[in-house]
């Protein structure tokens, strides 16, 4: 019988449990995937934790979103995949599984050219990336930009793409070995925000004139100093909140003349043909190399509760892979 | 001695008083003009009533005005003395003659009467950045403009059809909704006795409109946010209905984009200012919209301009005969 990590109950790391399961046969429109590496994300915490509206159900459920694999079983009228096809997905929950059925709308093949633990390293947060620079802010040579939780998983791409696009980059990190990283990786300033105003250090860096996008995912912390970082015309885009909800906004706290936005990668997933776009865009975008995608550690799939713990702890930088 | 209207203490519309005042001359980067007419809006309703503040008392609110440059302050070179002009959120217009910051003042093409002119450079200018820049509406587009029977509303609504866009408006009464549909309100809702968002939605196929503007505040803002299409954007521009509670604003809808914009916010650089003025008459002069005068008052009777205004009573724009 393949194991899978799952919860029977929602809460912390320990509730993780790596046991025996059936994953069953593929139905219509499925197919069975043999997994080999596995994508780590904070939303897997809000799952897990039960957190932000977010619950897996019912329990007990197999948490994690993001993985890549191998096809080797093929549901009643699957016609536009193969066994043995190379494959990842972005966002369907219940990845952290030796195998798995799921429907092949979801998946996109994976090119020669990148492996399966970049696959699983890259699938939602470079999608993410995608999305916010290219989709909601459409970042051009010249702008300045704000990324928050620069070193973090989608940061590191989102310095390294949005350096790619010609802008300017301020990053914002917890420490500062992490400013060292996010530097080597694209960030023309690094603000370590537990020791400085990043607000006021980006109103420095702007001559007053503030970014012309602010990316956002740790929201209570930072979101007021997001919405006083950016430049009239701009955007904010809040598409996290790993360190609590975002407070109440005032009228007043509102900037002038600039958007806000509660960005998610499910208006590019939720459609087969953007799914395939934003994929190949990013595809596209590590075969040149002009983004590197940086695994800074990998667990074994039973060790599922490690990787929660050292990314809850602000320990991990990058993206974190779990092998099977 | 000029004569100017003095709000003294904040609160109803009987606190207005009509009074003598002289005027020092214009100071350096100032322009002194005699103006002709000052519009009115609902936001000076919040001043007067105190809700904003009016700064320093005795005050002279109204934010929109027109008329002829009459002495010019040191170092103002791009203006001249018999030149007529205009301004769109400048406080102080309820007044005969008044100095002004020079930069905010824009040259008013020959075609364009003054009270059209006093009539429409709030409204018309903020107009103007809502569907010129906030969103550059065009065909294709469908817009909801929340109270369209009102000021800014039939600008907007006119602006947009002529942009080429579907416009769907909301408004309180039956003879507003006549109003809307006369400057080619393409769908009116009532919204006291319709669910605006379900009906927004069944007219947009589901999707939800492109563009809200939203002015009317507590009562739709919500609503606003639900009747919005996917990478739609939803501009909450003022607040008569009373400013919206902060917890609506963390309901961020996703992949919506809200913009808070203001006229002050959009024209802060001069270059800004010209261009969308340059824009506005430009559409007003080619007949794409027209700004409908539907109230006139003397500028002593400022009062009852305010107390039409707040039984919402009023349909398009609003000036005060000086």
């Amino acid at each position: 019988m393949p194991k899978a990590i799952r919860v029977h109950e929602t809460g912390s790391a320990d509730k993780l449990i790596w046991e025996d399961f059936d994953p069953g046969a593929p139905g219509p429109g499925e197919v069975r995937l043999k997994q080999t590496s596995i994508g780590v994300n904070f939303l897997d915490i809000y799952h897990r934790a039960g957190t932000h509206h977010m619950p897996l159900d019912p329990l007990p459920a197999i948490p994690g979103v993001e993985a890549a694999g191998v096809i080797e079983a093929l549901g009643e009228g699957v016609t536009d995949f193969a066994e043995g096809d190379r494959v990842a997905y972005p966002i369907t929950v219940g990845s952290y599984a030796e195998v798995r059925v799921m429907p092949t709308g979801d998946l996109v093949r994976v090119p020669d050219n990148i492996s399966d633990d970049v696959a699983a390293a890259i699938m939602l947060k470079g999608m993410t990336t995608e999305y916010l620079l290219n989709g909601i802010t459409q970042i051009k040579a010249g702008d300045t930009v704000l990324i928050h939780a620069a070193a973090g998983g989608v940061g590191l791409i989102a310095c390294q793409w949005a350096k790619h696009l010609g802008a300017t980059v301020i990053g914002t990190c917890s420490s500062d070995e992490k400013a060292e990283l996010i530097k080597a990786q694209g960030c023309d300033h690094a603000i370590v925000y537990t020791r400085e105003d990043f607000a006021a250090r980006v109103k420095d860096i702007t001559d007053g004139k503030g970014c012309r996008a602010v990316y956002d995912s740790v929201g209570k912390d930072t979101f007021m100093g997001s919405l006083a970082s950016v430049a009239p015309y701009g955007t904010v885009a809040c598409f996290g909140l790993a360190s609590g909800p975002l407070p109440a906004i005032g009228f007043a706290d509102f900037p002038m003349s600039s958007y806000v936005t509660r960005a998610t990668v499910r208006s590019v997933t939720d459609s087969r043909e953007a799914l395939l776009k934003c994929s190949s865009a990013l595809f596209d975008v590590i075969s040149s190399g002009a983004v590197k995608p940086v695994i800074s550690a990998t667990y074994a799939l039973s060790d599922a509760a490690e990787a929660h713990r050292a990314m809850e702890a602000r320990l991990t930088t990058g993206s974190l892979v779990l092998k099977v | 001695m000029s004569q100017a209207v003095l709000l003294h203490e904040p609160g109803p519309p009987e606190n207005f008083s009509y009074e003598d005042i002289t005027v020092a001359d214009p100071g350096p980067g100032e322009a002194q003009m005699r103006q002709a007419f000052s519009g009115i809006n609902f936001i000076d309703t919040h001043f007067r009533s105190g809700l904003y503040s009016p700064g320093d008392l005795p005050a002279v609110l109204g934010r929109e005005g027109a008329g002829v440059i009459t002495k010019l302050g040191e170092g103002v070179t791009d203006l001249s003395v018999g030149q007529r002009a205009a301004y769109g959120s400048v406080m102080g217009s309820y007044a005969e003659i008044r100095n002004i910051d020079a930069s905010r003042l824009v040259p008013v093409p020959d075609e364009i009467a003054d009270d059209v002119a006093a009539a429409m450079m709030l409204k018309g200018l903020t107009a103007q950045f809502l569907v010129r820049q906030v969103r550059k509406i065009g065909k294709g587009d469908t817009i909801l403009i929340q109270a369209v029977a009102g000021g800014v509303g039939l600008i907007l609504c006119q602006w947009a059809k002529h942009l080429g866009a579907t416009v769907i408006g909301t408004v309180s009464s039956a003879e507003k909704a006549a109003i809307a549909k006369t400057k080619g309100c393409d769908h009116v809702i009532l919204y006291e006795d319709v669910d605006f968002v379900e009906a927004v939605l069944d007219l947009t196929g589901g999707r939800g409109a492109d563009a809200v503007y939203d002015a009317v505040g507590v009562k739709t803002f919500e609503g606003s946010m639900a009747a919005t299409a996917e990478f739609g954007t939803v501009a909450h521009y003022g607040a008569p209905s009373g400013p919206i509670p902060p917890e609506v604003f963390g309901k961020l809808p996703r992949d919506r984009f809200l913009i808070r914009p203001t006229l002050p916010g959009f024209s802060a650089k001069r270059e800004n200012l010209l261009a969308m003025a340059d824009d506005l008459f430009a559409v007003v002069k080619s007949g794409g919209v027209s700004i409908e005068i539907n109230q006139r008052f003397a500028l002593k009777d400022v009062a009852l301009a305010h107390v039409a205004l707040e039984s919402r009573r009023t349909t398009g724009s609003t000036v005060l005969e000086i």
